[in-house]
């Protein structure tokens, strides 16, 4: 028996063997189990009433059910403006930065290119060594770009760990492709908008979504960079959530009543559906983009 | 003569003409304020007192309300960069911590400079008799660089809270020492073995900050002069080793025992959800916390008749004391960068009139007059609106109008604010305030240089990590206060808790 059947044996006992397979779909109920029973409870919480939780009423389903948690964090000021905010710094951002990211790594994909190397020790050299907060805010700052939405939209378009997945990416395809695209008379230019970024689907989809993160929790660089008139809706959550504790452990003079737990669910709930609701429309994309440019050749 | 008179007053009546049409027409200072953003009580430009006072002063105060959580944050890259986004003025700061520095560096304004500009300030800090303290918040330099709010009696607006219902059901009279709060968390422990009596919000230190200077002393996290290992002697006006005092062994060692009888609660840090919870079901009984929060506490609970209400200061081997507190808090700050603009002195004026004046100030704190409230002689009415609102005066008249808010009022008068709450909350401020000094000043910090601040921040971080250790070995009972006490002493000795206080004790400014 040659080596390659012996290996196909031994998948097909490991395929069909019911006790394996029985603990296998054991450890993936109890995974998905842990996964979702906070989510859903959360979700319940913010449901239900303040009574109901505090007594421990609340589990999987909502006691009470209301939806006074949710009026009042969209009844917050200027709630759907920074909502709207959101969304386009998210996808505003996230097209800028693909772009970007792409025009940048497809001539850094080309070894053979003058300056190569240089450049990417240069995109390399910063990923571990950044300029810090205050030369970057000075930097940002000269160039007049704090108060508007632009301090968030291109000074970070481009990360570099996204960018060396793409450029990775964009090395492992196979280059008789591109070489028979130049005999057809095709630009560089036209080689990547029309052969190569139709073949990096996985690539664009799996990066896009690092980076549609990204700017959807993005709450700092709004605090550094924007007027409080231009805020995420992030930066409301996070105050939401945690100012009050702040208030209370510092003993000042202000405000000090409770929030109530159901509202704060509602936040957890409000700033994390959206951007899990990408997910499975990207899943087919990002399973296979996990291991982007992880093997180049 | 008369052709003359005529032609005198024909042209003063056009003169006075004009100016009244400038006048009219003289746009508003335009002045943009960063405010520090509470979640609980949300800014909005909407508010009445704003746009009254906005007409008032012929002003268009551009508010930046930043969130809270981040304020400090955002001022300290303000100052250092001095940037576009620089506001006009930065409300609810102070010149404490890393500011000072930038302070001294140049990123302010010092208000002290130009007394004249602050005459309203100037007249509500004689008004209050704060002269002293006031000068106590200059820096190094002898300058002033922010104007601090200003209280004329410090609010006890948090303390004991505890349950009425049981002492009403159990005969008992209300606390008046730490002895009688054993007692009764003794009984109610008795009546209830799950339950932890005493619970805490937010962190122990919270409730340590309100309990310890009834035993003379205040070190920790949050310890009254912020060195959080030594406390300040208000008899000789120096400070001392607080740490390892004799008050602080007595103070934990009466925690010790109630942590080991079952009394206080062992969860020393936990979120608002946490003590609601305990508080709601009766797991714990009492608690150090704020009066703004017994209303949740009481609406969350399904046990009938609940009712907390917090208590004056208990006595202990010190004295009756609760928390110190500053008869300043944090102010208004001017950006170096405002200094550039050509009206800056108008600016300057212009907040002063529309923060300190006392015309401002009552706007501020009681809204408008003829709109939500009368005078009846010296009593203030407040409109049918507001009285009938659910959630009280207080309350609505901040979230309805603008009043009331830390971040905008920043003259306090006691007696008007106790009009705006229900009369137990008066009754209970008049009487801790009958007890006398239950309510001690907070110690204005050394004027160290900065090489000596270096050191003192040096040597305050691993003082600090080494007591938080003992501090929960001993209330945990991990650590014997009896035979390991010698050993503490010893090893903060060793870490330099000496020099660390004659290091205070050189640079007191009260010497």
């Amino acid at each position: 028996m040659s080596t390659l059947e012996k290996a196909n044996n031994k998948r097909r006992i490991k395929e069909h063997n019911p006790i394996l397979n029985f603990f296998t779909a054991l450890v993936m109920i109890i995974v998905v189990v842990c996964c979702t029973v906070p989510f859903l409870y959360i979700i319940a919480m913010s449901f239900s009433s303040s009574v109901a939780i505090t007594n421990n009423r609340v589990f999987l389903w909502p006691v009470d059910f209301n939806i006074e948690a949710y009026r009042s964090v969209y009844e917050y000021p200027n709630f759907f403006r920074a909502y709207g905010y959101t969304l386009l710094y998210t996808f505003g951002g996230t097209l800028i930065s693909l772009i970007m990211m792409v025009l940048f790594a497809y001539p850094l994909s080309k070894e053979w290119l003058k300056g190569q190397k240089f450049a990417m020790r240069i995109v390399v050299f910063s990923m571990f060594f950044s300029g810090g907060m205050i030369p970057n805010f000075l930097l940002i700052n000269s160039l007049h770009l704090v108060g508007t939405i632009w301090a968030i939209l291109i000074p970070f378009a481009i990360n570099q760990f996204n960018l060396i997945i793409l450029i990775n990416f964009f090395k492992s395809l196979p280059v008789e492709i591109e070489e028979a695209a130049v005999i057809d008379g095709l630009s560089y230019f036209g080689i990547l908008v029309r052969i190569v970024l139709p073949m990096s689907g996985a690539a664009i989809a799996t990066v896009g979504l690092y980076t549609a993160v990204f700017f959807w929790n993005n709450w700092f660089n709004a605090l550094i960079y924007l007027k409080s008139s231009q805020y995420p809706v992030m930066m409301l959550l996070r105050n939401i959530v945690n100012g009050r504790t702040m208030v209370v452990d510092n003993g000042g003079i202000g405000e000090k009543s409770s929030l109530a737990i159901a509202i704060k669910s509602a936040v957890i709930i409000i700033s994390s559906l959206p951007i899990i609701m990408l997910y499975p429309f990207l899943q087919k994309y990002f399973v296979k983009g996990m291991t982007v440019g992880a093997v180049k050749g | 003569m008369k052709k003359f008179l005529s032609l005198f007053l024909v042209t003063a009546m056009l003169l006075s003409l004009c100016s009244f049409a400038a006048m009219a027409d003289e746009a508003p200072i335009k002045i943009s304020i960063y405010y520090s953003d509470n979640s609980t009580l949300p800014f909005r430009a909407d508010w009445r007192v704003i746009s009254y006072l906005q007409e008032k002063y012929n002003v268009d105060l551009q508010f930046e309300p930043i969130p809270m959580t981040d304020y400090s944050t955002k001022v300290t890259n303000v100052l250092t960069t001095q940037g576009d986004d620089t506001p006009d003025v930065i409300l609810g700061t102070s010149t404490s911590g890393g500011n000072a520095s930038l302070a001294l560096n140049g990123a302010a304004y010092a208000v002290s400079a130009n007394p004249d500009w602050t005459p309203n300030f100037n007249a509500r800090v004689a008004e209050f008799g704060l002269e002293d303290e006031v000068n106590t918040r200059k820096l190094g330099d002898g300058n002033l660089y922010y104007l601090p709010a200003l209280y004329d009696i410090p609010f006890y607006d948090g303390g004991l809270i505890l349950r009425e219902d049981y002492l009403a059901a159990k005969g008992s009279e209300a606390p008046k020492t730490f002895d009688d709060l054993y007692a009764i968390l003794k009984a109610y422990k008795e009546d209830y073995p799950e339950s932890y009596p005493l619970t805490t919000i937010v962190r122990l230190s919270v409730l340590q900050r309100m309990t310890m200077p009834s035993w003379g002393v205040s070190v920790g996290v949050n310890g009254a002069t912020g060195t959080r290992v030594l406390s300040w002697d208000y008899d000789t006006k120096t400070y001392f080793a607080g740490a390892i005092s004799e008050q602080y062994k007595e103070y934990v060692t009466f925690f010790n025992k109630l942590y080991a009888e079952g009394l206080l609660d062992p969860e020393f840090a936990q979120d608002d959800a946490s003590t609601t919870r305990k508080l709601a079901t009766g797991l714990a009984m009492a608690t150090y916390g704020y009066y703004d929060q017994i209303g949740g506490w009481e609406q969350a609970s399904e046990i009938e008749g609940i009712k907390l209400n917090m208590y004056p200061s208990l006595e202990g081997p010190g004295g009756a004391h609760h928390q110190p507190k500053s008869s300043t808090g944090s102010g208004i700050l001017f950006p170096a960068k405002t200094m550039q603009r050509p009206d800056f002195e108008q600016v300057v004026r212009k907040i002063d009139e529309i923060f300190f004046s006392e015309e401002a100030a009552k706007v501020w704190c009681i809204g408008i007059e003829g709109e939500t409230y009368t005078m009846d002689g010296d009593k203030i009415v407040f409109s049918d609106e507001i009285l009938a609102a659910p959630e009280g005066i207080y309350k609505y008249m901040q979230n309805a109008y603008g009043c009331g808010c830390d971040g905008t009022q920043l003259v306090w008068y006691n007696a008007r604010e106790m009009t705006k709450y229900d009369e137990n909350y008066a009754e209970i401020n008049a009487a801790v305030a009958a007890m006398g000094d239950v309510i001690q000043y907070v110690p204005a910090t050394p004027a160290f240089d900065d090489e000596v601040a270096e050191e003192v921040a040096l040597l305050q971080t691993t003082l600090f990590d080494a007591f938080n250790v003992w501090d929960d070995g001993f209330l945990r009972g991990t650590k014997s206060i009896e035979n390991d006490w010698d050993q503490f002493v010893q090893e903060m000795k060793d870490l330099g808790i000496e020099k660390f206080l004659a290091l205070h004790n050189e640079y007191n400014i009260y010497k």
